[in-house]
């Protein structure tokens, strides 16, 4: 235990708090740049989680799971503001609502 | 040593990809031809190592790798789609400068899903599905000055990372209750992931992070964007490869960590699939793009195979990786034949739009035979018709759903193939039965040599299905073995 002042249910309480806003964010936003944002909240929430339980597990696992995604979720926002930088480059604008070729 | 002999497949390819890179950075623009052939012999090399491994069975690097019949089964899924899809990219990069990033992307792309089928760790499957996944959204966007491919990048790539968050907080509970991510044992702990509130929220979780990549309604709006506006080889890509590492993730998730899970499982899938088959199928009756069409269909599709995540007993799990290899090669060639017609229109005029609109393929049996009848399988073999790969497929997944007693089950997916028949045979019509406009033209090398050898494929696994059947029993015995 080396977190024994903070009980494990606040960890989880704290990254839902933030999982949720980065999918209400997801859900509600236009602008690809807060989208991409949102995106890492809700990677970071995860983090917050496997940090704790690892925490609690007295388990090294979850730290070293943490290290992977914070990794992955750079190479996530990397190829992201590729593509979006693509987009401005043709539009001048990253909003989602502009994009409408494709539809059904 | 075992262990490398084991992991050669992959090292071939991530070999491959560096390699390809670095001599891109030497070549000018005219002799970039090359890494296409250089890319597809990398392939090559690997599906032969897979095929000299077939029968083997170890668990490697501290049991997060694990070789067994499953994983070579997908390997050589993968394997297949990715040198169909690399050997008819060659005419597509064709006078491109990035020719050498399009292939260490696929490269990548096709060690990532590689590595899903052999990931026996939560940690490694997610490292993998990412790395599938991110090389493929850059894949998507990869004609830069095509809006139609932006917009179906930053689709796949908004939806796609939402699906990998919702995977990773489901994976960050399912490590917190059983206290490990290996796969196993986690199977040991499952019982009490199921008995946890917070175990079904991670449930529920990876159902929505996996089907996002398997594309089952409702998490699937992004599929026919997507395959619809990225280049048609990305799209054969993305639809005969990518969405098969989604089944292979969730058959290792579903089926051998959470065991316990069965029974609640049963009727959440039952549901998904219904409702995944029955929208696909009647949205792609609307469609005039065919590339769309091909799309809402895959959507279908996926609704016939996750039926084997309901039956759950080994002839409907053997069905369902059937079903997996036929689709491979029907899908795959299906979206190539369009990438052929779409190079055919661009070649006579570079300004053209809607390539894959339905009127193109108007009279293409006289202006294309070889694409054309290619077509013609390959939707028949969608559909169902028998003596294709197709049907067969669908015969061994649908009588095990009637002998597991799920006989609605059934009757709504036979319901469904029927519906089905007619948007398939519209393209035919439209093929076979309308004058052709304009001169015969025929197809470049590679094209022709990746529809001929996928037009092979579907008919060997439709006239001779029995050695792949038991195959994909083999496959299917890890599954309910453990």
């Amino acid at each position: 235990m080396i977190l024994p002042a903070i009980p494990l249910p606040f960890y989880l309480i704290l990254s839902t708090v933030v999982f949720s806003i980065g999918l209400l964010g997801i859900m509600t936003k236009q602008n690809g740049v807060r989208l991409l944002m949102c995106v890492e909240l809700m990677l970071n929430s995860a983090n917050i989680n496997l940090v704790a339980f690892s925490s609690y597990n007295n388990d090294i696992t979850g730290q070293v799971f943490v290290l992977f995604t914070i990794a992955l979720a750079a190479a996530e926002a990397a190829i992201g503001f590729g593509i979006f930088m693509a987009v401005y480059r043709m539009k001048y604008r990253i909003e989602l609502n502009d994009f409408n070729i494709l539809r059904w | 040593m075992n262990g490398i002999t084991l992991f050669a497949p992959e090292l071939t390819v991530v070999a491959t990809a560096l390699v390809v890179l670095l001599i891109g950075l030497f070549l000018n623009t005219e002799s970039k031809k090359v890494l296409g052939y250089l890319a597809s012999a990398g392939l090559f090399a690997s599906l032969v190592l897979t095929l000299m491994n077939l029968d083997a069975n170890a668990v490697m690097y501290s049991g997060t790798l694990t070789v067994d019949a499953l994983s070579q089964f997908f390997k050589i899924v993968f394997l297949i789609v990715a040198l169909l899809v690399s050997v008819a990219s060659i005419k597509y990069t064709e006078n491109n400068e990035h020719v050498e990033e399009y292939f260490t992307l696929v490269l990548l792309a096709v060690v990532g899903m590689m590595m899903v089928a052999s990931s026996n760790d939560l940690l490694v499957l997610f490292i993998s599905f990412e790395l599938a996944s991110i090389s493929t959204y850059a894949l998507a966007g990869f004609e830069r000055r095509n809006l139609k491919s932006l917009e179906s990048a930053m689709k796949y790539f908004i939806i796609g990372a939402l699906s990998s968050a919702l995977m990773l907080f489901g994976i960050s509970f399912v490590y917190g209750l059983a206290g490990t991510t290996n796969i196993p044992e986690i199977a040991q702990n499952s019982a009490m992931l199921v008995s946890s509130p917070l175990g079904i929220v991670s449930i529920v979780l990876l159902v929505a992070g996996f089907g996002f990549k398997i594309a089952l309604v409702p998490f699937h709006m992004w599929a026919p964007d997507t395959y619809e506006g990225s280049p048609s080889v990305v799209s054969s890509l993305l639809a005969a490869g990518s969405k098969k590492m989604g089944f292979v993730a969730a058959f290792k998730v579903f089926m051998i960590a959470l065991v316990a899970l069965k029974t609640e499982l049963t009727m959440a899938f039952a549901i998904l699939s219904v409702i995944t088959m029955t929208l696909g199928n009647v949205i792609a009756l609307s469609q005039n793009s065919v590339k769309r069409m091909l799309a809402y269909s895959s959507v279908a599709q996926a609704g016939y195979i996750s039926m084997a995540f309901v039956v759950m007993s080994p002839m409907a799990i053997t069905g369902g990786l059937f079903y997996i290899l036929s689709h491979g090669f029907m899908k795959a060639g299906a979206f190539l034949v369009t990438a052929v017609v779409g190079y055919m229109i661009l070649s006579e005029n570079r300004e053209a739009e809607n390539v894959d609109h339905l009127e193109n393929f108007k009279g293409l049996a006289k202006r294309m035979p070889i694409s054309a009848f290619s077509m013609m399988i390959f939707v028949f073999a969608l559909a169902g018709i028998p003596l294709t790969a197709g049907y067969m497929s669908k015969f061994v997944l649908f009588s095990s759903t009637i002998e597991a007693g799920l006989v609605w089950l059934a009757v709504i997916a036979i319901l469904n193939s029927a519906i089905s028949l007619y948007y398939y045979a519209r393209v035919v019509k439209y093929m076979y039965f309308y004058p052709a406009e304009g001169e015969r033209v025929s197809e470049p090398l590679p094209y022709a040599l990746t529809l001929i050898a996928a037009v092979v494929g579907v008919l060997i696994l439709g006239f001779w299905p029995e050695p792949f059947i038991q195959w994909a029993m083999e496959a299917a015995n890890v599954l309910i073995a453990t």
